[in-house]
């Protein structure tokens, strides 16, 4: 299990929990950074540190495909849940970048998201039971195996986008849903945001109901509305058509349907747009209906932006001019005004390790926060496991 | 489980004889909310005495009835500095005995904090006080296109924020998920009495999810005063189908086979011959009275896909020996088929003087094997027991029918139904799918949780409500008991909590 004395890679759950109590007894303690897929940890270890690697505790335990559920182990890839599912007609309707890399753990741990949360939702949604190991070594679970389940306390919930701060992750319970017969895409590309925010706005209302609802901007480029569409192939069509119609009173430069395997490229587009990192990657957070003036503003800084406009998430790359810190914050500084006078906030996904970068929250948030502190220590006294996750 | 009896006939605690609220605790409560803002008389107290479990009772020591989340950061300061327990409550629907006043004290009545507070479709939620009902949310959002979607059988009675606390589902949580799903944020009033805000309108906090740990916490973490919740757009179209079945097995091994075929439909209930009796008696809708079961199938969306998808439902039901499939063949139509089944509780009086209802949960796949097992049960115990429930969810809602005139049908009501929930955890399923563990199955989380797990989730309360003062003897089991000996169901645990 022990390869060096920075890494542990157990190959099951008993033996990491043995490590981590062996560990909280030790006299001189390491801490702990848990590690699924590595795609989401950019900071290196620190000489106190132990990275604690969960790709081998990567079993199916259960998968009763009839009762659309299925119990894993955390370190699964995420590359081979989709083709287990897959295999049922099922799926985790989650979009992941670095599939073949990232686990389901890492994945629940950082709350990972894409495009179709504007219908599906994101982890939350999904995750119905949990077993984790607190740095103790405690094993304990929530939750269970069924799809409607009130019992005790929703640690479930606690434990997704918790960044491994309260326990390690080993074990998830999940809600399933069908693969559709068929899903589509569609370009349209606008002149300005303005024209966007409109026919957003528009959308909300359409008669159809669209599964995404992105927009990409950048300096350089004319702004681009992405639509997406799932079902039948019928209703799909359906529903295509019917957005030509209702786009038009918004003047569209254009219209491009990308329907099955056609749309295989764009879907890859948009689930890997948080990868083309240039210095500094922020996901922001505001109303969804502000999200245009966010963008606006973001791409008057030469930012590139992918935005959920839905649900009001923005994903930013500041451009590579930006080589300095001071730069950075002052290109950022108006997008976390903007962010906490909505009620939102700004996180830092990525930068050079070197640059002290600040997200922002609004104020009630740094309330919540305050409690987010108190169950850190409550559960993880010796801070043996990683922070909570703050914007500052 | 629900119970409806009397308290004598329960062997339920009495209502307590202790000193009624001391003059100071209602000074000062009354100079919080006013004249007009608190019970303390024992005949006005009765009411509050037990929610919809009503096999345990005990009256608070005074009811009072905040306007503004000030007068509840009042409230609750003034019972920490008097020493005195506190709980919130909403409509009292909960079938748990989650808000029983377990030690008496100050109950918290938010049922006139009930404002819709904003109302965004651009960004598709709303900010309501907790007292809102949940129907009156739906209803004044009629003409927006948009609908709240957690809609449980009370819905024209029970609270959001009741269902905050149980994590409330209903027959349309299959397709849309329970309460936490709706959730976005929530402004509590800490067991300390200070203030703070979980989540809000912007998705994504930072920091961990609080906001879906609180939900469903049954109030022992604080009352909610503020919820602010997601909107959903209304369906294009709907399809109501009625399958009729000969046998309780078809029906349930028909839910099973939709399920397994990847459809998820909107709602998928179960309603078998006992209920659909009570029903049609009560609603003259025109069930079948000889079946064995009627599934209540409900499909929504675009109607250009609709009728396909209804299509596919029909074949499988004619498959697995649906004798006949009806539709709903119109809105009024459709309505009705829903009032029957949302109503169908209120028609059990029809069968017997009382009834107990059981809240389980197995894998879909499982239904048929818990079904045989109840009818199984109810013959050993001699007792008849119907069954109307969430089938697409596994969420079992058998009700055990009997006459509480006799402690012996009291008894074997009792046994059966923990018979039942144990069955359903044999099965990998659970004891309450939306109703919570309140007091009445306290004593089935250290059947469902190991001493781990319970130990988390106990340090987890102790970071909100350090002294367990609000909510007290909810959720997790205490070593506590009376320890008398007598009848089984004296021994049952809210009994103990009641005492």
């Amino acid at each position: 299990m022990f390869d060096s004395q920075q890494t542990i890679q157990p190959a099951t759950q008993a033996d990491l929990s043995r490590f981590l109590a062996d560990n909280a007894t030790a006299n001189a303690c390491r801490r702990l950074r848990p590690i699924g897929g590595g795609t989401a940890c950019p900071r290196a270890l620190e000489a106190d540190e132990v990275a604690v690697h969960l790709d081998q505790l990567n079993q199916v335990i259960d998968y009763p495909a009839r009762d659309m559920t299925i119990t894993v182990e955390a370190g699964i890839r995420m590359s081979e849940l989709t083709r287990i599912l897959a295999a049922e007609k099922q799926r985790l309707p989650i979009d992941v970048p670095q599939v073949e890399q990232a686990t389901l753990g890492g994945v629940i741990a950082t709350n990972w998201s894409g495009s179709r949360r504007f219908a599906h939702g994101t982890m939350r949604d999904y995750v119905i039971g949990i077993s984790a190991i607190d740095s103790s070594g405690r094993e304990f679970k929530a939750g269970g195996r069924v799809v409607k389940n009130v019992a005790g306390y929703d640690i479930c919930k606690l434990l997704v986008g918790s960044h491994g701060a309260l326990a390690i992750i080993t074990q998830v319970t999940l809600k399933l849903r069908p693969i559709p017969e068929t899903s589509a895409l569609v370009r349209l590309t606008f002149d300005s945001l303005t024209q966007i925010d409109a026919a957003v706005a528009g959308l909300m209302n359409s008669a159809t109901r669209p599964i995404v609802l992105d927009v990409l901007a950048a300096s350089d480029a004319k702004p681009q509305l992405i639509v997406g569409y799932e079902g039948s192939a019928r209703e799909t069509n359906w529903q295509i058509e019917t957005l030509r119609t209702e786009s038009r009173p918004f003047e569209p430069r254009d219209f491009v349907p990308f329907v099955g395997i056609a749309a295989n490229p764009l879907w890859c587009e948009l689930r890997d747009f948080v990868l083309a990192t240039k210095i500094v990657t922020f996901k922001a957070s505001v109303s969804a209906s502000r999200t245009a003036e966010f963008l606006e503003l973001a791409t008057k800084s030469q930012v590139a932006a992918q935005a959920h406009a839905g649900n009001g998430i923005v994903i930013g790359q500041l451009p590579g001019s930006v080589t300095s810190v001071e730069r950075a914050d002052a290109q950022l500084q108006p997008l976390r005004e903007l962010a906490t006078s909505s009620g939102g906030q700004l996180v830092i996904l990525n930068a050079p390790a070197d640059w002290k970068l600040l997200g922002a929250m609004s104020e009630s948030l740094a309330g919540s926060l305050a409690w987010s502190q108190r169950l850190k220590r409550q559960l993880d006294p010796h801070n043996l496991l990683n922070p909570v996750p703050t914007p500052i | 489980m629900s119970i409806l009896l009397s308290n004598q006939a329960s062997g339920a605690a009495p209502i307590p004889t202790e000193p009624p609220a001391s003059q100071q605790l209602l000074d000062r409560l009354r100079a919080i909310v006013g004249d007009g803002g608190l019970l303390y008389e024992p005949s006005e107290l009765l009411v509050y005495e037990c929610d919809g479990f009503t096999v345990s009772k005990r009256i608070p020591d005074v009811v009072v009835f905040p306007t503004s989340t000030e007068q509840v950061v009042a409230v609750v300061k003034l019972c920490n500095e008097l020493d005195i327990p506190f709980l919130p409550r909403g409509a009292g629907t909960s079938l748990a005995g989650g808000t029983l006043p377990i030690g008496g004290g100050v109950m918290i009545s938010l049922t006139k904090m009930k404002r819709i507070l904003d109302v965004n479709l651009r960004d598709r939620y709303a900010v309501v006080e907790p007292g809102l009902v949940n129907l009156h949310l739906t209803n004044h959002l009629k003409e927006s296109g948009y609908h709240y979607a957690p809609d449980p059988s009370s819905q024209g009675a029970c609270t959001i924020g009741g269902n905050v606390a149980t994590n409330s589902g209903g027959p349309h949580t299959l397709k849309y998920g329970v309460t936490v799903n709706h959730v976005l944020g929530v402004e509590v009033v800490l067991p300390d009495g200070s203030i703070a805000q979980f989540g809000g309108t912007c998705e994504d906090s930072p920091g961990f999810d609080l906001t879906g740990l609180f939900v469903g916490s049954e109030g022992t973490f604080g009352v909610c005063t503020k919820v602010w919740v997601r909107l959903t757009r209304n369906p294009e179209s709907y399809r109501t189908l009625l399958g009729v079945f000969e046998t309780v097995t078809a029906a349930t091994q028909t839910i099973s086979n939709i399920i397994g075929a990847g459809i998820v439909p909107a709602a998928l209930e179960m309603m078998d011959q006992g209920i659909v009796g009570a029903l049609e008696q009560a609603f003259h809708f025109g069930f079948p009275l000889d079946a064995g079961a009627v599934l209540l199938i409900e499909v929504d969306g675009l109607e250009v896909a609709i009728e396909d998808e209804a299509a596919q439902i029909e074949a499988i039901c004619k498959k697995t020996g649906a004798r006949e499939i009806r539709r709903a063949q119109s809105a009024k139509e459709r309505a009705l088929l829903w009032k029957c089944r949302k109503q169908a509780f209120g028609a059990i009086g029809r069968l017997s003087p009382s009834f107990c209802t059981q809240d389980g949960v197995v894998p879909r796949t499982k239904l048929p094997a818990i079904l045989e097992f109840i009818e199984d049960c109810g013959r050993r115990h001699g007792l008849r027991i119907v069954n109307v429930f969430h089938a697409g969810d596994g969420n079992i809602h058998p009700i055990l029918l009997f006459d509480e005139r006799y402690p012996e049908q009291i008894q074997a009501v009792l046994l059966a139904s923990e018979e039942i929930l144990q069955k359903c955890l044999d099965l990998g399923g659970s004891v309450t799918g939306e109703h919570g563990i309140g007091v009445e199955k306290i004593s089935f989380m250290d059947k469902l949780f190991a001493p781990n797990d319970l130990a988390v989730m106990k340090e987890i309360r102790d970071v909100f409500n350090p002294d367990n003062r609000c909510s007290p003897g909810k959720m997790l089991p205490t070593c506590g008991a009376c320890g008398t000996e007598s009848m089984p169901h004296q021994h049952h645990p809210s009994r103990r909590a009641a005492l």
